[in-house]
């Protein structure tokens, strides 16, 4: 794979960052392919969505009601919203099949989430993209966040990381 | 001894109201542990979790690290996750499997049935010491099943399990019944959240029928339903609302029982059905019987909320376990289950739709946590020291062996808690 494309499917993701910081969650939601998902393991090394519980494992049509919940007058958890911001870095390309139309990118990431009355929460880890090639330009087939503390008790998440 | 007489607890809880100390107050808290937790049966794990000779589950009750260990006969044991010797918590990974269990402070072992197994250096220490059992692993007092569902005691006179449930066995049953091979598993780990608030927050929500018009509002969609949270062709989501505008759910019943324990009546009204479920029904016929399965497939009960520790959750196929903290933090998990003998599918799908609902990125559970937390602000204030539980009070039916029937979200259920918690509190 040449720069060039690692510096393409790097702004993709750093745009996706920053449709997710700006809280514009219909512009996100059309990044993902129709048949992609959004999965963050709840267990360290989690191999499968479907034989073990995950933060969150929606497919398109989950992530849809996900945007339009986050989107609803009376999500209480999120009166006030937060506020994030992401840190992205250590961008790799990983190889896939030859003649896939799938590109596959790492990277690792830290997320800082604010809400008026709550404490501050810091959010780390990695990022797995899997990225199509589409007539129309890129999109999401699968995005894995593996967060380092993933298997922790959690209070209410609404963002997604 | 308490700094609060008996009488004093016992006012606490009125017929339609509590006092906000309930869950504000650290000494209540500790007394809690003591009268309630140190007192009644509570759950442990499931057996599904420790299928073999050496597995353990480490868990907290009460506030104390257990472990539910199976030894090399197969029998099941709970033991105080402490080393015997200078009292270390031995086991420190949540499960796993081990011949023997080895202290990592001075290398003391223990067999899975909480016998001292090993001591390095043994003659130094004076022999009589070490055969005295307390110096192994020590017993829970008191260790009972159903149905593969595992609870302790810290209490060696507590009532025989049996009796504590009640006619809140039939919860228990209810869920596992529906396992063609009449088993249940808790297979696929567990989603894990917590809040800044009382455990009796999380006791009240789940005998709650009044509040998901209001507090999940952001679940329904413009269609007046509200978003698929089971599987099946049929039966799998429902009409969130009722031709007169009041929520459905809300016009549901509730039960509560004798020693705290309370049910919500099914939201469901038709069976699952389609593609796999179909499947799934043919092999309980094939077991049963036509008249049975439909015994068993019919949807009574949404949930049964064991006082005080779980919540067997029926219609979400699922197991919820409690754990206070502090007066003003708590611990919940959510295991998944698997129903042994269905179709595959049956139980990935219950995985899945328990991450749209009860974890804490879900789309109902974060609705529920935002309500605890802001509960816990409103208990602070000083207007009133009163909670009002009224909802339903004079409308029960009394069904009889301690169980009473409330129509329309009635607060019969947080009214069976409380009164539970009034009794126990207010006994030396």
């Amino acid at each position: 794979m040449s720069n060039v494309q690692l510096a393409q499917l790097q702004e993709f993701i750093e745009h996706e960052a920053e449709l997710l910081d700006e809280q514009r969650f219909d512009e996100w939601l059309e990044l993902f392919a129709d048949d992609g998902f959004y999965w963050v393991p709840a267990r360290p090394g989690q191999e499968s969505p479907l034989t073990h519980v995950s933060l969150f494992y929606d497919d398109k049509p989950t992530l849809k009601i996900r945007v339009e919940r986050l989107k609803h007058p009376k999500i209480h958890s999120q009166t006030p919203r937060s506020k994030t911001v992401r840190v992205l870095s250590n961008f790799r390309m990983v190889p896939v099949a030859d003649g896939s139309s799938e590109h596959c990118v790492t990277s690792k990431f830290v997320m800082l989430e604010d809400r008026p009355g709550v404490e501050r929460r810091l959010f780390g880890g990695r990022y797995i993209h899997r990225i199509r090639a589409a007539a129309d330009g890129l999109r999401i087939v699968s995005k894995r966040v593996d967060l380092t503390n993933c298997d922790q008790f959690f209070s209410s998440l609404t963002q997604p990381f | 001894m308490s700094k609060f007489s008996n009488e004093y607890l016992r006012g606490l809880v009125l017929e339609d109201r509590v006092h906000r100390s309930l869950y504000t107050d650290p000494e209540i808290f500790e007394l809690e542990m003591e009268r309630i937790f140190g007192r009644v049966w509570l759950y442990v794990g499931h057996q599904s979790q420790i299928p073999n000779p050496g597995d353990y589950f480490c868990t907290t009750i009460a506030r104390q690290p257990m472990v539910l260990t199976r030894d090399r006969d197969g029998a099941v044991h709970v033991l105080f996750n402490r080393c015997g010797h200078r009292g270390s918590r031995v086991l420190n990974e949540e499960c796993g499997n081990a011949r023997i269990f080895t202290c990592m402070y001075h290398g003391w072992s223990f067999h899975p049935n909480g016998e001292l197994a090993g001591v390095p250096m043994r003659r130094d220490f004076p022999a009589e010491t070490l055969v005295d059992p307390q110096f192994g692993m020590v017993h829970l007092p008191r260790v009972e099943s159903h149905r593969g569902f595992v609870f302790a005691s810290l209490d060696p006179s507590v009532m025989p399990l049996r009796d504590y449930l009640g006619e809140a066995i039939r919860g228990i049953d209810e869920l596992v019944d529906r396992a063609p091979a009449g088993e249940i598993e808790l297979w696929a780990g567990c989603h894990r959240y917590e809040y800044r608030g009382n455990w009796k927050l999380q006791f009240e929500n789940m005998a709650d029928m009044y509040h998901p018009a209001a507090a999940h509002a952001s679940t329904v969609g413009p269609d007046g339903r509200q978003f698929r949270r089971r599987s099946g062709g049929k039966g799998g989501d429902a009409p969130f609302f009722a031709e007169n505008g009041e929520a459905i759910v809300a016009q549901t019943g509730v039960r509560g029982f004798r020693n705290g324990h309370s049910s919500e009546a099914s939201l469901f009204r038709e069976e699952q059905s389609g593609g796999v479920w179909d499947e799934y029904r043919a092999l309980l016929v094939a077991k049963h019987g036509e008249e049975r399965t439909r015994d068993i497939l019919r949807n009574r009960r949404h949930s049964m909320t064991i006082f005080p520790s779980v919540d067997i959750l029926i219609a979400q196929t699922s197991v919820r376990v409690i754990r206070p903290l502090a007066v003003d933090r708590t611990e919940v998990q959510v295991y998944p289950v698997k129903l042994k003998g269905a179709p595959p599918q049956i139980s990935i799908d219950v995985v899945r739709f328990v991450n749209i609902t009860h974890a804490a990125a879900s789309f109902i559970q974060s609705d529920d946590l935002e309500a605890f937390e802001r509960a816990t602000q409103g208990f602070a204030t000083s207007g009133t020291d009163w909670v009002l539980v009224a909802r339903g009070l004079g409308n029960e039916i009394d069904e009889g062996s301690g169980v009473q029937f409330g129509d329309r979200s009635s607060e019969v259920g947080q009214r069976a808690q409380h009164y539970a918690w009034r009794d126990l509190m207010s006994a030396d």
